[in-house]
Formats: structure tokens, sequence, C-alpha cells
């Protein structure tokens, strides 16, 4: 049918076939603004105005929108010209990944139309038609607040972060009467004990770039909807592909048989185990040295959970794709299914890996993927030695990260005949090393692209979909896209996988903790892509909060019929410090002492070495900085703890008793004995500004590599200029969830000689020495007060000295020191229903130096938010056959901008010598806390210990029946 | 998913969408504000020949009160309800219900109408409306019918008394007598999802504060939506004091017919029902009695 319909003001006649949704046909028209989400109108990424009323354009046929006025983000403001709303997202840096942004910035522009002057919380009531997985909400809300004011004519205070702590409580003030959002930030400057000294002896250096609140560098695209993410493209010819998956989670494929499908005209090519090389391999990255299992097959006969590929077909459009798949015929023999870790051990079943082609399995006859037991001391004359012995038993459920960005490859020869593979996935070189070795092609015939933003980076750090699409564009020579959808994601994606933890502590009546061992089984789901089961990461257990002489670790990492685990944000380390630091609050309990008095007593020290944070040659370092005193003490501070915690029960209503309320703490560090080696390169261009290539790194830190590369060259920033990364223009980095730290080094160290290089070349100019020379915001001047600038050098390097300044440097990092937090939330409990609201969320965190606090607010509050939705609400559940009951967005619960409780964050800086600028990797560290600070808030409130997450209103009553009794 | 392929019809009229359904009888479906059924056709659940699209049919879209009935147009869309001031003074329990209902992105385009018609035991308006004792009505080839809620659903989820050429066009509501008020409570997991278990609850009482009527109706405790006779049968003629609230709580708790899934255990919902039919109780007799 044909229709004419008005597009950002641009009357436009479009031809479109009567089952098309308005999403599709919108994207095909180019308005890649519009975003492919859920696909069932409640993610709210697909919003588009419909006669000036937001509405998700998925759940509307495009016939339905004849002679409407539709408005999508390209016609709210272009780069040209933003509107306040998207200035405002940028300026307080409500943009991550976004994927959300497009339709928050609608729903906010018609409720600004209608409402000049909204409350902030009609402001989160129309962003709870949005989920959003990276902001927490906080920045989306004080955008638009932000933007309100700004279009009322309200002066608005500009945004500043402070140093002193003294400043910050008057500034905070201020911001609340304008702003009305609860949101705050201080930087407490924590001088550790081996620090003190260093500051003595120098006094600290001011920078200029670094430390500074910048603003992304690319949140302009995504706030003018421009085609950003992986799935924004559509090559010539281009053909879709689409996975037939196992409806049984354990079973042989007796017979397949393709003929029918293969028949259907459109159908380009299928593949089945049949005709595919069968190389054991690994799905997530992991590096040279590491001998973890190689235990999966792109396409095999075996399938081992629901949702495993059994074949894939790429054909002219997804409809002939989808009808492809059903023309399949396959008969399975079906096998006897493990779904509970704790059965596998035990199993008289046939194990989930019999094949003798996979290697580095511990115990395939047992399902046992891997083991890790670590000892110092001697544990049981520890316990023997302590006053109280305190035991628990810890139950962390599956989740789902449940990005809203549906999972796309697109893979297709270039014209020099190179596979090209664009992913969101930063695992570059493994996808690479992968494809190389199933398509038989040499690595340097493959590059792979990763496309500028990708939602939830970190969990993608694996292979998903690439195998397969670079193989049916290698079967049929034509462009291939493959899709997983968000239920796609669900049922066949990667999880964080069920743990089931004992701990056993000994203490002394003083409080000090002489024994501790965890002993936990992990499910890796069918494929041995659990955390725990690579070496690197393998010695970085929660218990090293708590160093005491006698300590065991103890984990078997087993396989179930389930969904792999996958690269999660923070590994496996939510479930361990979810067991800890629970475990933490009982022993207090047992011993009659305050949780916090615990903790001080035996928490992890600057200057304290233990086995889990080693040197880059094995050796054990001490650790030089600690905020973790700061972080508890903030936290309690903002959470009033010392007037809210109680022993006692207590109402907070009068008349019957139905709310109870509690305050409840956690600490958690982040760390590892791994570190990385990454590399830079700097280009000086003739204009004076430089090209700046580095390892595969997630979209915002990009923007902390420009910071650092400006802060040492002394140039502004914006010419500093970062590029969209692929195979031929990244350098190498040997472990990729730590490049931040060895990319951060590397860019110094580049920069730092490209520095000198361009004082050389200008003190040649100037017939000086390049000592004598000085350079700021881009400007040379010597002694004698001849000025020159960057440009001017570069342009004399090139044309009259002939050489092109570039400066390619490495750096290893020497160690990988810890990050701390404390987080802590105070809870409403309803006894009738036993619904648990969090009212407020504090997160404290020490990252050594915040290079750009603006964004490493944002990352935590982002990860304090996906950490209290999996509290509370997420959990994934399988019927007996192992079948996901809770796919999707209907039936798996998110927090919303009505779930999120008052969040207040607080950055903790102190001096840390081992890395560049002092800079410790945090991001992750928010996720560890908070669901302990959850489940010891629930039992400040009530008095009963509930030891299994999610917290979910039947088990809080069902806990609160129990102890009646 | 793309949906499968149908012919796309708009209808203009009531009787012009009337025609439709009866030139194509159980092949054809009515597109409203598309919410359940667009993913349904997405994920090919129903696979209809014939959409009919009632969008475009602007006098199914109003809120009248007149003669002692509130009269809702069957494409009013939610957010009308949200933010409608006669139905805030007039009718809180419809607001209460309207804005349980998915979010504010959604509720500017899902109607009141769909969200009966659809006849889905976790959709919220039902047990509102059972609880109201309102009745819709039906219009087909031979003119208009009215039917009482309680008749308009079945034993079966998604499946109503509609004939396959009926449309329903508009949903009545008794207005409110002196001294009578409901209220309408809902649990979730988080905001915006289907309910555990949701409870609606309406009361009138006489002069010297006995129950004269009482409706009490049930969300997603059951194959369908459940009207809980005996627990508001219970209440007649007495004060609606905590003892009748409590009984009438309990054989509330006694008509739901939960099944235990992802959202709890079928006894946890069970008890729930209970616990927010008192407190359905207790607002209703609060709002009956002058409150808010």
């Amino acid at each position: 049918m044909e229709l004419e319909l008005c597009i950002n003001g641009t009357i436009e006649s479009v031809q479109v076939p009567v089952n098309e949704p308005l999403l599709t046909m919108l994207r095909r028209q180019g308005y890649y603004s519009v975003k492919q989400g859920c696909e069932t109108g409640q993610c709210g990424a697909c919003t588009v105005l419909v006669d000036g009323v937001p509405r998700p354009s998925c759940v509307m046929l495009a016939g339905q929108a004849g002679g409407c006025t539709l408005t999508t983000v390209e016609g709210l403001g272009s780069s040209r010209a933003l509107h306040p709303l998207q200035e405002a997202f940028m300026e307080v840096g409500a943009v991550q990944c976004g994927f959300c942004t497009p339709g928050m910035l609608l729903s906010a522009y018609a409720l600004l139309l209608r409402n000049p002057q909204p409350s902030e919380s009609e402001v989160r009531d129309v962003l709870s038609g949005h989920l959003c997985c990276c902001t927490g909400y906080a920045k989306p809300v004080q955008a638009i607040m932000r933007a309100a004011a700004k279009m009322r004519g309200v002066q608005v205070p500009a945004l500043e972060y402070h140093v002193n702590a003294k400043k910050t409580a008057k500034t905070t003030e201020k911001l609340r009467a304008v702003n009305v959002v609860s949101k705050e930030t201080i930087r407490l400057r924590a001088i550790t004990a081996s620090a003190a000294t260093a500051i003595l002896a120098e006094p600290e250096v001011q920078y200029q770039v670094v430390g500074k609140a910048v603003q992304a560098r690319d949140a302009l695209k995504f706030v003018t909807g421009k085609p950003a993410f992986t799935g924004d493209v559509t090559p010539q010819g281009m053909l879709y592909g689409s996975i037939l998956t196992s409806p049984h989670a354990h079973a042989i494929i007796r017979s397949i048989d393709v003929s029918q499908a293969k028949a259907l005209p459109g159908v380009h090519a299928i593949l089945t185990y049949n005709d595919v090389p069968r190389v054991a391999h690994c799905i997530v990255e992991r590096f040279s040295a590491d001998s973890s299992p190689a235990d999966y097959y792109c396409l095999d006969s075996i399938m081992r959970y629901v949702g495993d590929r059994v074949a894939v077909v790429a054909a002219e459009t997804p409809e002939v794709a989808e009808q492809a798949l059903r023309l399949i015929q396959v008969e399975y023999d079906v096998l006897p299914a493990i779904l509970d870790p704790r059965r596998a051990l035990e199993s008289s079943g046939p194990p989930v890996h019999p094949e003798r082609e996979s290697r580095g399995i511990v115990d395939a006859s047992h399902n046992v993927a891997a083991r890790v037991r670590t000892e110092v001391g001697d544990v049981e004359r520890g316990f023997a030695q302590a006053d109280i012995v305190v035991e628990g038993q810890y139950f962390v459920p599956q989740v789902q990260q449940a990005a809203l960005e549906k999972q796309t490859v697109i893979t297709y020869f270039d014209e020099d005949d190179y596979l090209v593979v664009r992913t969101d996935s930063p695992a570059l070189q493994h996808i690479r090393r992968t494809i190389s070795s199933m398509l038989a092609l040499p690595m340097r015939r493959i590059r792979v692209v990763k496309a500028d933003s990708s939602a939830n980076a970190n969990s993608k750090r694996q292979i998903m979909l690439e195998d397969l699409c670079a193989l049916l564009t290698q079967a049929t020579h034509r462009p291939v896209k493959l899709t997983y959808s968000h239920v796609d994601k669900f049922v066949s994606g990667r999880l964080r996988h069920t743990h089931i933890l004992y701990l056993k502590t000994g203490v002394r009546r003083d409080g000090t903790i002489v024994a501790n061992q965890m002993a936990l089984i992990a499910s890796t789901g069918a494929y041995a892509t659990h955390p725990l089961v690579s070496p690197c990461s393998s010695y970085f257990p929660a218990l090293s909060l708590y160093p005491c002489p006698n300590m065991r670790y103890i984990a078997e990492i087993l396989y179930t019929n389930l969904p792999p685990s996958g690269t999660t944000h923070s590994y496996s380390m939510p479930q361990e410090f979810f067991a800890l630091e629970c475990h933490m609050d009982e022993v207090a309990r047992q011993i009659g002492m305050d949780a916090l008095e615990i903790r001080r007593r035996n928490w992890f020290q600057a200057g304290d070495t233990h086995l889990w944070v080693g040197g880059a040659s094995g050796e054990q370092l001490p650790t030089e900085s600690c905020g973790l005193p700061e972080c508890l003490r903030a936290v309690a501070e903002k959470l009033n703890w010392r007037e809210k915690r109680r022993t006692t029960l207590r109402s907070v209503s009068g008349g019957y008793e139905r709310f109870r309320r509690g305050v409840g703490l956690a600490l958690a560090l982040e760390s590892s004995r791994a570190t990385s080696t990454s590399g830079a390169t700097i280009k000086l261009n003739d204009d004076g500004s430089f090209d700046l290539f580095t390892a595969p790194c997630e979209s915002g830190f990009s923007t902390i590599l420009a910071q650092v590369a400006s802060e040492v060259l002394s140039v502004p920033l914006e010419d500093i200029l970062l590029h969209p990364m692929d195979t031929s223009n990244t350098l190498c980095d040997t472990n990729s969830h730590l490049t931040p730290y060895s990319a951060l080094g590397a860019v110094k160290r580049a920069a730092e000689q490209m520095r000198r290089q361009i004082l050389t070349v200008a003190a040649r100019m100037f017939d000086t020495l390049p000592n004598a020379l000085r350079l700021a915001a881009g400007i040379i001047t010597s002694s004698s007060e001849q000025i020159t600038t960057v440009a001017q050098v570069a342009a004399h390097a090139l044309h009259i000295e002939g050489q092109h300044l570039v400066i390619t440097a490495s750096w290893k990092a020497q160690q990988t020191p810890a990050s701390f937090a404390a987080q802590g939330v105070e809870v409403e409990v309803d006894t009738e229903t036993g619904s648990v609201r969090v009212l407020k969320v504090v997160t404290a965190v020490d990252g050594g130096r915040f290079i750009n606090p603006l964004l490493a607010e944002g990352q935590i509050q982002g990860g304090t938010t996906q950490a209290l939705s999996a509290s509370i609400c997420e959990e994934l559940i399988y019927d007996q056959n192992g079948v996901l009951l809770t796919a999707g967005l209907g039936n798996y619960h998110i927090y919303n901008a009505l779930d999120m409780a008052e969040m207040q964050t607080c950055l903790v800086e102190t001096e840390e010598t081992s890395v560049p600028f002092g800079a410790k990797v945090f991001t992750t560290v928010p996720q560890n806390a908070i669901a302990p600070a959850v489940a010891n808030a629930v039992a400040d409130a009530l008095g009963v210990r509930i030891r299994q997450l999610p917290l979910t209103p039947e088990r809080v009553l069902h806990a609160l029946h129990s102890q009646k009794k | 998913m793309i949906p499968g392929s149908f012919d796309y019809v708009v209808a203009h009229s009531v009787p012009e969408a009337v025609a439709l359904l009866e030139q194509h009888g159980d092949e054809a479906k009515i597109l409203a504000g598309g919410h359940s059924l667009i993913p349904l056709l997405r994920f090919r659940f129903a696979s209809p020949s014939v959409l009919v699209d009632i969008n475009r049919i602007a006098d199914l879209e109003y809120l009248r009160e007149a003669s002692g009935t509130l009269r809702i147009g069957a494409l009013t869309r939610e957010a009308t309800l949200d933010t409608s001031p006669l139905i805030t003074t007039r009718y809180p329990i419809l607001r209460d219900t309207s804005i349980m209902v998915a979010d504010p992105v959604v509720r500017n385009w899902a109607t009141v109408g769909g969200n009966i018609a659809h006849a889905d035991p976790a959709n919220d308006h039902p047990a509102t409306m059972l609880a109201l004792d309102a009745s819709v009505v039906a219009t087909g080839p031979s003119g208009e019918r009215v039917i009482p809620i309680e008749e308009f659903f079945t034993d079966s989820a998604f499946e109503t008394t509609l004939k396959p050429n009926e449309l329903l066009t508009e949903i009545r509501v008794p207005s409110p007598s002196e001294r009578s008020g409901g209220a309408y409570f809902k649990l979730e997991r988080k905001v915006g999802d289907y309910a555990i278990a949701g409870v609606a609850a309406y009361i009138a009482l006489d002069g010297k504060g006995l129950v004269t009527y009482a409706g009490i109706g049930l969300t997603n405790v059951g194959p369908h939506p459940i009207k809980a006779h005996d627990a508001g049968n219970s209440l007649l003629g007495k004060p609606l004091d905590d003892t009748a609230i409590h009984q009438a709580a309990d054989l509330a708790a006694a008509a739901a017919q939960p099944n235990s899934d992802d959202r709890g255990p079928a006894e946890y919902k069970r008890g729930m029902v209970r616990t927010l039919c008192v407190r359905a109780l207790r607002k209703a007799l609060e709002r009956a009695t002058g409150g808010k």
C-alpha cells in the first residue's frame, strides 16, 4: 500500500507492505534513530511521536500511520542545531551506550510541550516507558529537568565536581534547590599511609584535562540518532541469516534433512554440522597462556541446551529465512538433561561433553569443567582456634544482562576480497583468530570491525554470531546479516550463572577472623565459558577483602544443559560478594558486634600484601592505596547509619505494623592477578591535530584515552581524533578486560614521546634546546618569547625536515591495583506482601584518580542500578525440560525509572603510583556489594536472613513467616 | 519477526467495521491499540487473514456521564483515564486501574476496550469492571446488545461471548451513588508489570453505614477474570468493619484459582488476594465516606 506521511516536516510518499511494522519502515527509510529493541512494546527504544504523541513504533503497522505527522530524533535537532534536551543529555552525561537515548528524548520532548515545568516524579513517570541498562536513570532525569529549566529561561548552575569535601556540601544544597534531582557527587582526598610521603615530597601536579568532567566524545552521534550501531548499515545485496535452535536441553541429532528448505526459492545456503569443520574452540576470549577448555563447535550433532545451534540459513529476506527453518526436518534422540549444577557431579546420564575432540576439560565424565583450589595457612587449625565458627549457605540464581540492543553481525567480502566482520564485540582479535581457523582463511584476509557503540560491551567479549555469519558469507559470497532478537538473546545467549556458595568463618570474640573458607559450586552451562574457568581470573576471589592467616577457596565449575555462562559485568564477583558480605553481617550478629566494626577490624588495608594481587612477574607486591575507610565513612554517613541501623525490630507507621525499614551496607573490591600489554599510536597531522589509535575499548573509555593524550601533549582535547576501531587500525592488547590499565599507559607513553619530538623539532626551528621551550594549549613558547604552534611544528617537520611525526609505544602494566567500594541501601519492607522497596542507595567508589568524574559517576550509577534490579527482581527460570520461562522483557523484570531509588554517588580518590595518573579500574566494582547490602538491610528491617537472590516478595514473606513460627 | 501476511482494512465508522466483520467472520481481527495484537502476530500466535483497524473511528473515543451511567467509548486511550478530571473526581477506581497499565508510552495508545476485549486474565480493567458491575455494548449487524460484564468473559482466557460479527463499542459503568466508593490494588514484581495479584472492590452503603452493594473482582489469579461473588455477598447488610472485611477477604482468596509461575507460587498469590482485598475494601470505605 502507498502512504502519504509527514516525517520530520517533510512530506513523503512511501510504498509499504501491509504487514510491515512502522519501526521496520522507518529504519528502511533511513531513520536509524528509531531503535530495534524488544519489538513487543516494552522497552521504549523505538518510540516515535505520532501526531505529537509518543508511541512504540514496533507495535504499530506502518499502514496505520498514513496521513500522520511523525517525528523522530532526526527531526528534533541536528548536530548543527541541537535541541536543549539533546544538549542537556550530553552535558550531564546522560548518554552511555546511546541505544535508549532517542526514545527518552522524544518522550521528554512531548512532556515538555504539554508541561514546561514538570516535577521530578513526572519526569520519572514518563521515563518509565524507556528501559535503560547503563545510566541508572538519574542522569536522564537530571538532563530533562535541566533542559526544562533552560527552556523556561531559568539560569541553571554549571555542573561542578569538587575535590574538597567541605565545599561539596554547599554545592549540593544549591544543586538540589535548582535541579530537584537528588544526585550528588563528592570527591574525598584520601591520603594513604604509603602515599602520604609521596605527597610531601612532590606537590601534586595540576592537570588541565585529566580529572575534568569532559563530555563523552561520541555523545553527539547518539543524541542525534546517527547510525552508529552494528545493525544500522545495510550492504548492497545483503542476505538475511537465521538460526534453527534446539528444542531439547540434551539430545543427539539422529537425522537432519534440509532438502526441502534448500529448494525454497530465495534460500542461498543452509549449513549444518555436516557442512562445517569440527574445530574445538572456546567462545569467550582467552589468551595464549591460557589453557582453559576448548569444547565448542560452531555447529554440532550434540545439542547441549534449549537454544543450542542446529542449522543456519541465509536467504533473500528474513521471512524466507524463517520459512526455510520451518522446512528443515530434524529427528532427535533426546537424552536426560542436567539442569542443576548440584546434580552434575553424580549424574548417571550421559555427560554434557562426551566427545573426544574437546580439550582441557578437568573431568568430562563427571561434568567438571574446571576446579579451583587455593589455600594459605592451615584452615582447619584456624577453625579449631576460633572462639566461634559461623557457617552459611547462599544461593545466587542465573541472570541476564538484558541489553536492549539486538545482537547483530554483518559479514561481507570487500573490494579487495577481504572478509569483513562487523560486530559489536570488543574481542576483535579473538574473533579474527577463531574465524580464521573455522574458514581456513588466513588471519590477514580477515578484518574485524567494531561498531562505534554497543550496549553492555563487556558482556560481548565472546563469539556469538560472528562464526556462523562468516561461514554463510563464505558459502554464498554475499553480505549476510545475522541477528539474535531480544528473545533469542535470552534463549540462546549468555548469562551470569547459578552459584551455590558455602561460607565458613572462624572468629575470635574480639571480632578477629582467624580462618575463612569459601567453597562454591558454579554452573557454567553447556560450555566452559564461566569466568572461573580461566586461570587469569581464578585467583581473585572476594575472600581477599578480609585477609587472614588461614584461608581456603574452592570452586567447582560444572557443566549443565543450560545456556552458556558469559563474560558478564564483574564476572562472578557479585555472586561471591553476596555470600561473603551477607555472611560478615551474620558473623557480626553472632558475636554481638556492629556490622561495620567487624569489617574495620578485618578488612584489607593499604600496605597489605596478599596472594591474589600479584605483580607482572608473579611476585607479591604490597597494595599502595585502599580507600575502603573513606568509602565506608561516606556511605555510613549518607545512610545515617548510626541512627537508622537497628538491632531490634520497629515499625515506621502507626496502627498495624505494615512497613518496616532497615539499612544495610556491604564492601567490595575489584582486582585481578593478571596484567596486560597494550599499544598506542599517535600520528601528528599537519594541521596540528593528532590521530590516536589504541587497543579496542568501550566507547566511554575512548574519551578517557583522548583526555590522557590531550593532557600529556598539552593540546586542546578536540585536537585528539579517535576513529572507529577495526583490526587494521587498533593495537594489540593481551587481556582485553584489563585494557584500561595498559591502554592508558601506552597512550601516556606514546604521547610523552610525541611531546618530546614536537619540542625537539621546535627547538631546531628556534635554534634552542628543547628544555628551553614551554608547551601549553597547543602553543610553544621559547625562553626568548618566540612563539610557534603545534600545527606549525607539524608542517615544519613534514615539509622542511622531511619527517612525519608518528609514535607507537607499548606498555605492560606491572600490576592491576584493586579498586574498592562501599555500598549501602535503605529499604522499606511491606510485611503483608513481602515487597521490598529500596528507598535510597549510596555507592562510594575508590577508583584511584578519576580521569573523568562525569563518566565515572554515570558508570557507577549504571552498575548500581543493574545490581539493584538483579537483587530485587531478576531471575531466569527454566521448566523441568530446560525451557526458559522468562524469555523477554514481559517476564524478565528489569528496573525502570520508577522502580529506581534515590541514588547518591561518592567518588573517593586515593593516591596510586603503580598505574598511569593513578587511575584504577573501577567500572564493575559497583556491581558487587549491592545485593548483600539489600539483603543486610532486609535482615535489619525484619530480623531474618534471606540467603537467596533475588529478594522477591514471596521469598521475603516466606522468611518472615518462618521466623514467626 | 515480522507478522505474517494479512489484508489490512481501515474502518471509518462502526457500521463499516461491523460490515467487515460480517464479511470475514472468524478470519478477521480488530486492531485497536495493537499492544497485545501486534506482538501476537509477530510471534505467529495469531494469524488472522484480515485486520480491521478501528483507530480512525473518531466517535468511539469518549467519556460521557449521563442519566446515572458513565459511558466509555471502546477506543478511549488509557492515558485519557489517567488525566480526565471526571474520572479522577468521580471514578477514582478507574484511574487506580489505568495508571497500573504498563507504562505511559504504552498508555498513550492502548485502549480501555482492547484491555477488556482481549480477555487476558492478567489485564487490569476486567477486575475493576467486574467490581463495578459494568456492562459492555456489542454492536453487530442487527444493532446493539448490552452484555453484563460477567457474561462477557467465559471460563477460558482470551475468550469472550462477543460474536465474530460484533464489535465492542462501549463500556457502561453505573455512576456512583451517594456513600459509595471503590479502589483497585495491584501487587507487581516491578512497576508496570502484570499483576502477581490484583483486587478491585466497590461498595455502597446505606444511611446507617450498612453495605447495600459490594463487588469484588480479581486480576491474574485464574484462567479468566474472576468475580468473587461470595466475598461480595458476605458484606451485604453489614457494617464494613474489620471483621466483615477480613471475612470477605478470606472468601475472595478462596475464589482465586491461581497457578504457580514466575510471578510466585499459587499459595502466595492466594494470600495476596486476601491482603489486597483488605486494602481495597478499606480504601473503598474511605472513599465512600468522603475520603479521596
